[in-house]
C-alpha cells in the first residue's frame, strides 16, 4: 500500500514538475518575444508605412518623414562648397557613415552603383562623414578604399542636429524632388531596399 | 524493476525542466554594450604576476578585436595606469574570432563577441589597491554601428 502510494506520489511530482517547466517555459519566451519585438523596432528600417508616431518615446523613429529635409552648406574633401540648395528639383540619397563602420562600407559600393544606374533620372548621391575628428585626407582614402566617387562630405555640428541623427550608423535620408523627406533608414539594408527607397524617392515630389 | 522505472520516469521528468529552465540572469542589453566582469582580484604581492581582467560584450553585438584586419577598423585597446603602487608592466589580449559581415561574400572581420580577457602583467603592493584605467572599443550589430565609446575600469587588487 505504502509502495503504491510512493508511486502515486512520485507520479504527482513528476506531473507537476512537467507542467511547471512548460509554465515557466512560457513566460520566458513571452518575455524574449517581447524584448525581441523591442529590439526590431531599434534595428528595422524606419518607414512612414511602419511607424507607430511615437516619436517621444522611440529615439530611432523616422522623425524626418514628411517634412522638408533640412538645408546645409558643408564642404566636400577637394574643400568646394556643397549645398543641399545645389540639387533643387533632383531626388537624393543622404548617407551618413562612417570609416569604422562596416555595414555603411557595405551599403556605399551599392549606392556607387544605384547612383549611376539612376543618373539618366537625375539622382544624386551625398554622403556625410560621420567620423569625429578625421583628417579629410584620411576619409578621402577610406572612400577610395570602399569605392565610392560621388560626393563625401565632411559634417559640422549643425548637419547631425538638424537631421536628428541617433547614435547609430548608417543612417540614409531619401529625399524626393520635391525637397522632403520620402524615407529614413537606420541600418544597412539590402541592395534591393536602397534600390526601392531611390525609386521612392525618384518618383515622389515631380511636377 | 518497478521502482527503476520509476525513477526512469522522474528523470524524464526533470530534462524538460532543466531544458526548459534558463538558470542564473537573464541576458541584459547594457548602454555600452559592453562590461567589465572582473571586480576584484587576489595576487602575489611584490613580483610581476599576470592576471586576467574579464569583459563582457552584450549578445548580438560585437567589438573589434585588439588586432582588427581592416585598418579603418578601431581595435578594442585597455590601458591601465600605473599608480597607488600598482604597477602594470604589459597587457596581452586574447585572439579575436572571425565575423562575416552581411552574408557570405561580406567582409570577414576580427571581433570580440561575449566573453573576452586581457591578460595584464603587473606587480602590487601589499594589502589593498586599485587597478584604474579605460577600455577604447567600438561596437557593432549586424547592421549598424555606435560610435567609439570609452568603459572606465577599477577593480579592487588584493596584494598577499
Amino acid at each position: 500500500m505504502a509502495r503504491r502510494l510512493a508511486i502515486v506520489l512520485l507520479l504527482v511530482v513528476g506531473v507537476t514538475l512537467i507542467i511547471l517547466s512548460g509554465t515557466h517555459n512560457l513566460r520566458q519566451r513571452q518575455s524574449v518575444i517581447k524584448q525581441a519585438q523591442q529590439n526590431e523596432v531599434a534595428l528595422t528600417p524606419a518607414d512612414a508605412s511602419g511607424s507607430s508616431g511615437d516619436t517621444a518615446s522611440d529615439p530611432l523613429a523616422p522623425t524626418m518623414l514628411g517634412k522638408v529635409a533640412p538645408a546645409f552648406s558643408l564642404v566636400d574633401l577637394n574643400g568646394k562648397k556643397v549645398s543641399l540648395a545645389d540639387y533643387k528639383g533632383h531626388p537624393i540619397v543622404l548617407n551618413f557613415w562612417a570609416t569604422y563602420c562596416g555595414p555603411c562600407k557595405l551599403e556605399m559600393p551599392w549606392f556607387q552603383q544605384l547612383a549611376g544606374k539612376y543618373q539618366a533620372q537625375g539622382l544624386v548621391v551625398l554622403g556625410i562623414d560621420e567620423d569625429d575628428g578625421m583628417a579629410t585626407k584620411d576619409v578621402d582614402a577610406a572612400s577610395k578604399q570602399i569605392g565610392v566617387s560621388y560626393p563625401i562630405l565632411m559634417p559640422d555640428d549643425k548637419v547631425s542636429k538638424d537631421y536628428q541623427l541617433s547614435d547609430y550608423l548608417p543612417e540614409t535620408y531619401y529625399i524626393g524632388k520635391d525637397g522632403k523627406v520620402v524615407d529614413q533608414t537606420i541600418g544597412a539594408h539590402s541592395k534591393n531596399e536602397l534600390e526601392a527607397d531611390i525609386q521612392k524617392a525618384i518618383g515622389t515630389g515631380g511636377l | 524493476m518497478k521502482l527503476g522505472l520509476i525513477w526512469f520516469w522522474v528523470a524524464l521528468c526533470c530534462v524538460p525542466l532543466r531544458a526548459q529552465i534558463q538558470f542564473g540572469e537573464a541576458p541584459v542589453a547594457h548602454k555600452g554594450h559592453v562590461v567589465l566582469v572582473s571586480d576584484a582580484l587576489e595576487v602575489m604581492a611584490g613580483e610581476p604576476q599576470v592576471v586576467e581582467l574579464r569583459f563582457r560584450v552584450d549578445d548580438g553585438f560585437h567589438i573589434n578585436s585588439h588586432a582588427p584586419k581592416d585598418g579603418l577598423l578601431i581595435p578594442t585597446v585597455l590601458r591601465l595606469d600605473s599608480g597607488g603602487g600598482v604597477k602594470v608592466v604589459g597587457e596581452q589580449y586574447q585572439a579575436g574570432s572571425a565575423f562575416r559581415l552581411g552574408g557570405a561574400s561580406g567582409e570577414v572581420l576580427d571581433v570580440y563577441q561575449g566573453e573576452f580577457r586581457v591578460s595584464v602583467r603587473m606587480v602590487v603592493p601589499k594589502g589593498a589597491s586599485t587597478l584604474t584605467g579605460a577600455l577604447h572599443y567600438q561596437a557593432c550589430d549586424n547592421a549598424s554601428c555606435f560610435p567609439p565609446r570609452t568603459l572606465p575600469v577599477m577593480v579592487a587588487v588584493t596584494g598577499e
